[in-house]
């Protein structure tokens, strides 16, 4: 045993892997990826015995995958975030009535914010809806309990569990000790046992099986209420500040992260209201870390007397509900506060401060403590340091210096110049191509819909040319069905393959079309163009996105012909190569006239209105950062006047730091 | 050594914020800071900026220890609280001084990265202008301020990407946390891949003026 720090989603796959799991599969997604990438960590490097682990297409795939490795007798883990459970749900649903044999468990990562998302969806209500019992961790060191124990459950009760952690539990890191290797466990002897009448989902069984499952959730609440370790997950009380007073008339709840943020802000008011002599009203508190079959039984006996209850959770009120739902039916006297009644966030993610004014107001207290707070800073003579907002650079993500993304989408814009077009954007490092100066993407829904989406504007507005624009993961993610969709129904759209051979946004993972798998195995890349041709797309280009005169070309002669056709550009992400010298700006030729910049975007050229030469005058220079340009040579394609090149054609502007090169610890963060 | 002069009111957390642009090297820096609070025996939580954010845009590290022996609840710091900031570019450590604790300092790297969206403005962002308003929002006298001359460091250690180890030095340097220079070698050590370590120990040196 030896103690590492360990994000959330490294410690949930430790968690798995003691728990003796065989299958792992799931699809990236922001905030969930580094579950399935540490389990083939584990894996290569001996630690992790005898599992499979795979990216699968799509999360669908991975669930299917999954579940078939259940019905014989294998334990599953299956991963994704929350828009991911969307793709898996014709799955889950029916799964769940069929009923699992090895413990199947799902960790659907939710994003609060969103900050990486296109949706603030709840899976403790996709839970509820599904009818499947979920588990929702404050804490890495939660996490990684509730993996475990939801493999038993899953076993006992022959149920799907899923758990549920949000941004900050996944990407939050604590100490843990670890075991230096791990085993799944054997599937039965016997494997996968026929049985018709339970494996083989048909009208009259799905309606037996509901009532199975009708019966098994109120079990599961009492095992949550009686049963360690999950009575544990719904603790009460916070260390420090009692919050257990049994004369309290006022309760708070709080779930997942929030109720690691409610413990400190509850500390907070605490010290606020000592430092201002006002004595903290009695109160209670409560974690419900086990939303779904809520747990009653506890819920009654923490509500015993409190005429009050405040409910800290993010995303959807799903607590607020299940409470103010037992208040009506025990015909308890209780009024239940939070996003429904406005006092508490109802979007976005919670956070301390705003958790402990909420808290003070709630107690009563805010008058008062504000009345403290402006004779303090009556008193305070110094003012905070502070550099107002609007004097400091605004810096949305960006495409990176190099991306082969910028030649592509420049590409198309310059082939397009005059022709009235929609661009049909969709999920992945491209949606980045929306931001000026590029400013190359009209729409962006959800995986695939940029294919499908082009071809009902092709038909309802037919004057623009429909253009989608696709990653090579997301293509065989989901764009296939939207590719033969087009063929059959004749739809004249063009697809932008946008083919940088990984998964980018989500740090690099490998797909079909890459043939590099977890298990170490290569495997013979599918291949775009022949999936494309085999999906009815008969006009099919090649472009180097790096190379624009070519490109432009290639985007012209497959948007003219009338019919689905497409182009794949070509070139590796610039997270995967080794990057190449930088290109200098030849001070003596450049005019000043910022086109490098207006036109492309990249972020390792700069403007200096300090800098002087011979044909800018006073108007400044572009200058290229040699820390970020990895020298893809787009922008000596762009500069009208020749004055940026490679410095071997440029040797007297060369620079010391082109020959440095970078060492890899210093600091990749993806 | 260690000369904390940093005097926190009441038992609470030691709260470290690092923040920069994606791709500098924030997560490393706050991974290194949670060893060496481990090897203290003190509970330590830390949380990431990872996704979207990461391509280019703004990130930030949070690094809580509980150094007088207390649980760490959130892993987020909560705004007026940070102990310390190490900015990796001045902008986004102005962005972030709402978090700064009424004694906390700041620790921030020379260098700016420009936005694609300040090139194409017609009043591009300076970073000396930042730094400017910085000396400007500080009182001198208070020392809790440190601007690090990071281009002539690193030009000297020979390799950029030392940046995160040259700022972590340059705030311990500050006697602000209750760290030592040792501690982070130590914590290097644990934490880097052994290639690496070398030019990393360079790099505190050439950081805290002891070449």
């Amino acid at each position: 045993m030896t103690k590492k720090l360990l994000m959330g989603n490294e410690a949930m796959a430790f968690a798995a892997l003691e728990a003796g799991v065989r299958v792992v599969a799931g699809y990236p997604g922001t905030p969930s990826s580094e579950i399935v990438e540490t389990v083939a960590r584990l894996r290569s490097s001996g630690t992790a015995r005898g599992v499979h682990v795979e990216w699968s297409t799509n999360e669908k795939a991975a669930l299917e995958v999954l579940f078939g490795a259940s019905l014989a007798g294998a334990r599953g883990l299956f991963t994704c975030k929350q828009m991911g459970l969307n793709v898996a749900s014709d799955a889950l649903m029916s799964l769940n009535y069929v009923s699992v044999r090895g413990g199947l468990v799902l960790v659907v990562a939710d994003d609060p914010g969103p900050i990486s998302s296109q949706t603030e969806q709840d899976t403790r209500r996709f839970a509820a809806f599904a009818k499947v019992p979920v588990l929702d961790p404050a804490t890495p060191e939660q996490a990684y309990d509730m993996v475990k124990a939801a493999f038993e459950l899953s076993e006992r009760f022959h149920t799907p569990v899923i758990v549920r952690p949000t941004t900050r539990v996944d990407h939050a890191s604590a100490f843990f000790e670890l075991p230096t290797v791990t085993r799944a466990r054997p599937v039965p002897e016997e494997g996968f046992e026929r049985d018709v009448s339970k494996w083989v989902i048909f009208p009259r069984r799905a309606y037996e099986a509901h009532g199975e499952i009708n019966e098994r959730l109120p079990e599961i609440a009492r095992v949550y209420a009686t049963e360690e370790p999950f009575a544990s997950f719904n603790p009460c009380g916070v260390d420090g500040i009692a919050g257990i007073d049994t004369a309290a008339s006022f309760g708070i709840v709080a779930c997942g992260i929030s109720a690691a943020y409610a413990r400190e802000a509850l500390r907070i008011v605490a010290k606020r209201a000592a430092a201002a002599d006002l004595e903290l009203p009695a109160f209670r508190f409560m974690q419900i870390g086990t939303p779904y079959p809520f747990p009653e039984e506890p819920f009654a006996t923490f509500a015993q007397g409190l005429s009050d209850v405040l409910v800290i959770e993010e995303l959807d009120y799903v607590i607020e509900d299940e409470l103010a739902r037992w208040a009506g039916r025990t015909h308890a006297s209780l009024s239940v506060h939070g996003k429904l009644t406005g006092e508490a966030r109802d979007r976005g993610e919670n956070d301390v401060d705003d958790i402990a004014s909420r808290i003070e107001r709630f107690l009563g207290l805010s008058g008062r403590l504000r009345l403290r707070r402006r004779a303090e800073a009556q008193d305070a003579t110094v003012a905070a340091p502070a550099v107002p907002a609007e004097e400091l650079p605004v810096r949305p993500p960006v495409l990176c210096p190099g991306c082969p993304h910028r030649g592509s989408f420049y590409a198309v814009k310059q082939a397009l110049r005059g022709t009235p077009a929609v661009l049909c954007g969709d999920i992945g490092c491209y949606t980045l191509g929306n931001a000026k100066p590029l400013d190359a993407v009209d729409t962006c829904l959800c995986m695939g819909a940029g294919i499908t989406m082009a071809q009902g504007l092709a038909v309802a507005d037919p004057g623009k040319k429909a253009v989608a624009f696709v990653g090579d993961s997301t293509f065989f993610a989901s764009g296939m069905t939207g590719l033969a969709n087009a063929a059959y129904n004749g739809h004249d759209i063009t697809v932008m393959v946008l083919d940088n051979a990984t998964t980018a946004m989500t740090g690099s993972q490998p797909h079909p079309g890459t043939g590099f798998t977890l298990m170490g195995v290569q495997r013979p890349p599918l291949d775009i163009e022949a999936v494309l041709v085999a999906n009815g797309f008969r006009h099919v280009y090649h472009a180097n996105p790096l190379d624009k005169d070519a490109s432009i070309v290639a985007v012209k002669a497959a948007v003219a012909f009338e019919g689905p056709s497409a182009v794949i550009f070509e070139s590796p992400c610039v997270q995967l190569i080794k990057p190449d010298e930088p290109v200098v700006i030849d001070t003596e030729a450049c005019t000043g006239c910022k086109k490098c910049i207006t036109e492309i975007g990249c972020p390792a050229i700069g403007f200096n209105p300090a800098i002087e030469g011979p044909r800018s005058g006073s108007r400044g220079q572009s200058f290229i950062d040699p820390a970020l340009c990895n020298g893809c040579d787009l922008c000596t394609q762009i500069c009208p006047f020749g004055a940026i090149a490679f410095p071997a054609t440029n040797a007297e502007e060369q620079q010391g730091d082109a020959a440095e090169s970078p060492a890899e610890e210093g600091g990749q963060d993806a | 050594m260690l000369r904390n002069r940093l005097r926190r009111k009441g038992a609470r957390m030691l709260n470290i914020m690092l923040t920069g642009v994606g791709g500098q090297g924030t997560v490393l820096a706050a991974k290194v800071l949670a060893q060496a609070a481990l090897e203290k025996g003190w509970h330590v939580r830390t949380a990431e900026t990872i996704g979207m954010a990461q391509r280019g845009g703004s990130v930030v590290s949070h690094v809580r220890m509980g150094d007088q022996g207390e649980e760490v609840h959130s892993p987020l710091i909560a705004k007026g609280t940070a102990d310390i900031i190490i900015a990796f570019e001045p902008a986004e450590g102005a962005r972030m001084l709402p978090y700064l604790s009424p004694e906390g300092a700041l620790v921030s790297a020379t260098t700016a990265i420009q936005p694609v969206t300040a090139a194409l403005s017609s009043d591009p962002y300076r970073g000396a202008r930042v730094i400017e308003r910085l000396y400007g929002a500080f009182d001198a006298a208070s020392g809790r301020l440190t601007i690090v001359p990071d281009e002539a460091i690193l030009k000297h250690v020979g390799n950029r990407k030392a940046l995160n180890v040259v700022l972590l030095a340059s705030a311990i340097d500050t006697g602000r946390i209750p760290l030592t220079l040792d501690d982070l070698r130590a914590a290097i050590e644990a934490c880097v891949k052994p290639e690496f370590v070398e030019v990393n120990l360079k790099a505190i040196d050439a950081a805290t003026g002891r070449e």
